[in-house]
């Protein structure tokens, strides 16, 4: 898959970028060492140099020049020399004595310090000599051989070589690791997100107890899940509601029709009939025209119309409007004023809708002998509608709900007429406006509140 | 009445003329824009049904703008299936005189049709509305029901003055809302009914005649007989 390859090219990438670091890194640290190591190698050899010429001037300063010979000749014949060379020769450069057998011409013709590759037994060697002159015009030539230190340079750079070896294979590995790793969670989610697309909406991916990089993705695609489904939930929920709410009027048209092909009636009994069904669609189409506005205030798009309006005065109309139907139920109604005359911008049919859903919704479940108040109040900058009433309220776990579109509590459900988008046109409308619809208990019944915080900037 | 109906849907143009026919209108029915705009601006009409989707260059509104432009005062009703407030507020500053959402009962077509005509024929400034013994001072705002006083709440005046001004005439619950209360949406409510119930109570107390009459499908109706 795409997702794969990418992974593993960016993992490897990021592997040998890893192993370059640590060579780099690797080099910083030898280079210094190497040239500290260079530079007091150097120059204790040429201090050594320096006190083996002042050693020889000073046997000869106490021996004379057959003294010195006689020293030198010692010293070889002894091998206290070691790797050393000595060489000692008079003017003409013929040898007096030392481990050379004759004068090597490589040497320039003047004292000083020299790296030179001289012949020594046999072989060429790499030496640093000295070469000085005695006070009778003899000459001397101190030298060490520069090569006898060679293996622990050779075995400083097989370590160094060893070391970015065992780096590079430590880096590639550590790499391929974390490429496994990564992979591996990836496939795992991947595989988990590619099963819940494919069925399984309620499954969610594994989050671990360590909380890290890819529990954290999980917990954010599983919160998108959780929205998901919320949503595939809810609009199969709205159609499985419309489907019912529609099915009901539609069967009852359907039997009545069908009756009446049976039965054939005439007169008022067929005008009767008839009537009945044109009731029956006009369910239907009260439905879908809900749906609609409910569309249309979604989309926004009345904003346009938005006018100065004074929301106690709204209110008492609706409530004015609805106070025969409430008596009727042995219900009563009253209006309290505490909006201390302020107003607000808004499509004023609307936000009387709104308010008759509110008082509808009350008088649909109010026992008689109940109360309802509906009160236009000022909270500081906000204006309040509020219906309250003293009926049975809606349940705290239900109330998040009964604003969903089609929901309709249990209670209400095949037992009170209604289609289910009351409260959602009325949160629908109060969002609109710039406020919202809060549900709270009355002790006991419902208050329902729309909300308008940011009237001051909404008003004209 | 002569009544124009520019509509290009067959079915819903069959319903209304024949329903129109059956009311007693005379009806020209064209169907599309060109059609309508030449006979609308040629003949004299006491109504024009109006469509606002139209086949022929010009839409419905286009045509009620070019009437009202040439000073043609025939009140119009204009039909559409665009619903929201914003196409029905478009509707009526074009200059037509009501709107009337599809899909739309025949009842309630009728019922505006004839509050349209109505409207051009009673003057507005009459200070005293009677039927049968029911009798309406609208300086004073007393109501008397024979030689007795009915009183009334400000709402139930405007309620009756209304039906009382469209007497003999079918109003709908539609049209109380929109012109009593100022509503312009559908409640999905009975409330008006229950309104009407309370104003009856008022006005029809025992032994005397029912002057509010229910028609099924439709409304209500004012009528002395």
């Amino acid at each position: 898959m795409m997702l794969t390859k990418v992974t593993r090219s960016s993992a490897l990438t990021l592997a040998i970028g890893y192993v370059a670091l640590g060579v780099v890194a690797l080099a910083l640290f030898a280079a210094p060492l190497w040239y500290a190591w260079q530079v007091t190698i150097e120059d204790g050899r040429i201090e050594m140099i320096h006190d083996d010429v002042q050693r020889f001037v000073e046997v000869y300063d106490r021996r004379g020049e057959s003294g010195l010979a006689e020293f030198i000749a010692q010293r070889v014949s002894l091998q206290i020399a070691g790797d050393r060379l000595l060489f000692m020769a008079d003017r003409q450069l013929h040898p007096l004595a030392g481990n050379l057998p004759a004068w090597p011409s490589a040497v320039p013709n003047a004292p000083g310090l020299y790296t030179l590759t001289l012949d020594v037994g046999g072989r060429p060697t790499r030496t640093l000599v000295q070469r000085a002159l005695l006070p009778n015009g003899d000459t001397l030539l101190v030298g060490r051989d520069l090569t006898h230190l060679a293996p622990i340079e050779n075995r400083f750079w097989v370590g160094l070589a060893i070391s970015t070896a065992l780096l590079c294979g430590l880096g590639l590995l550590g790499g391929w690791l974390v490429r496994r790793t990564v992979l591996s969670e990836i496939d795992t989610i991947s595989r988990s997100v590619t099963n819940i697309v494919h069925g399984d909406l309620s499954h969610r991916l594994p989050v671990s107890e360590r909380g890290g990089e890819f529990d954290s993705l999980s917990i954010t695609i599983n919160r998108m899940f959780d929205q998901i489904e919320q949503l595939v939930h809810g609009v199969r929920n709205v159609s499985n509601s419309i489907a019912h709410d529609l099915r009901t009027p539609l069967a009852e048209l359907r039997s009545r029709l069908e009756e009446m092909v049976v039965t054939r009636p005439t007169g008022e009994e067929l005008h009767e009939g008839m009537a009945d069904a044109v009731e029956d669609v006009d369910r239907v189409i009260g439905i879908f025209n809900a749906l609609l506005r409910l569309a249309e205030i979604d989309a926004g798009a009345q904003r346009s119309g938005f006018v100065e309006v004074n929301p106690a005065e709204l209110a008492s109309r609706a409530a004015e409007f609805y106070r025969p139907a409430a008596e009727l139920k042995g219900i009563s109604l009253d209006f309290r004023d505490g909006a201390e005359g302020a107003v607000l911008a808004g499509d004023p049919l609307l936000l009387s809708q709104a308010v008759f859903n509110l008082i509808d919704n009350a008088v649909k479940f109010t026992p008689a002998n109940g109360h309802i108040r509906v009160e236009a109040v000022r909270e500081g900058e906000a204006v309040e509608l509020r219906v309250g009433d003293d009926g049975p309220g809606i349940p705290d776990d239900e109330k998040q709900r009964v604003v969903e579109r089609f929901y309709r509590g249990d209670r209400s459900r095949g037992s009170t007429p209604g289609v289910g988008l009351g409260l959602t046109l009325v949160s629908a409308i109060a969002s609109l406006h710039g406020g919202r619809l809060d549900l709270a208990d009355n002790h006991p019944g419902l208050l329902a509140r729309m909300v308008f915080d940011d009237r001051v900037q909404a008003a004209l | 009445m002569k009544v124009l109906l520019v509509e290009d849907n067959e079915r819903v143009s069959r319903f209304v003329v024949k329903g129109l026919r059956e009311a007693g209108h005379t009806i020209d029915h064209v169907e599309n824009g060109r059609d309508g705009l030449f006979y609308a601006a040629s003949e004299s009409y006491d109504a024009i049904i109006m469509d606002r989707m139209l086949p022929g260059q010009i839409d419905g509104l286009g045509i009620i703008e070019t009437l009202r432009q040439q000073g043609n005062r025939t009140p119009i009703l204009v039909l559409s299936a665009l619903s929201s407030v914003d196409e029905r507020i478009k509707g009526l500053r074009a200059g037509g005189d009501d709107y009337l959402t599809k899909p739309f009962a025949f009842g309630e077509l009728l019922a505006r049709l004839d509050a349209l005509i109505r409207r051009t024929q009673v003057e507005a400034d009459t200070t005293q509305l009677a039927v049968g013994d029911l009798n309406m001072d609208l300086r004073s705002r007393k109501v008397t029901r024979g030689a007795r006083s009915v009183v009334l709440q400000p709402r139930e005046f405007q309620l009756l003055e209304y039906l009382m001004r469209h007497v003999g005439q079918v109003v709908t619950r539609t049209m109380l809302l929109e012109n009593v209360w100022d509503y312009h949406f559908d409640p999905q409510t009975n409330i008006v009914d229950v309104h009407i119930s309370n104003l009856r109570q008022k006005i029809e107390i025992q032994g005397e005649k029912p002057l509010v009459k229910t028609v099924r499908g439709a409304g209500y109706m004012m009528t002395a007989e």
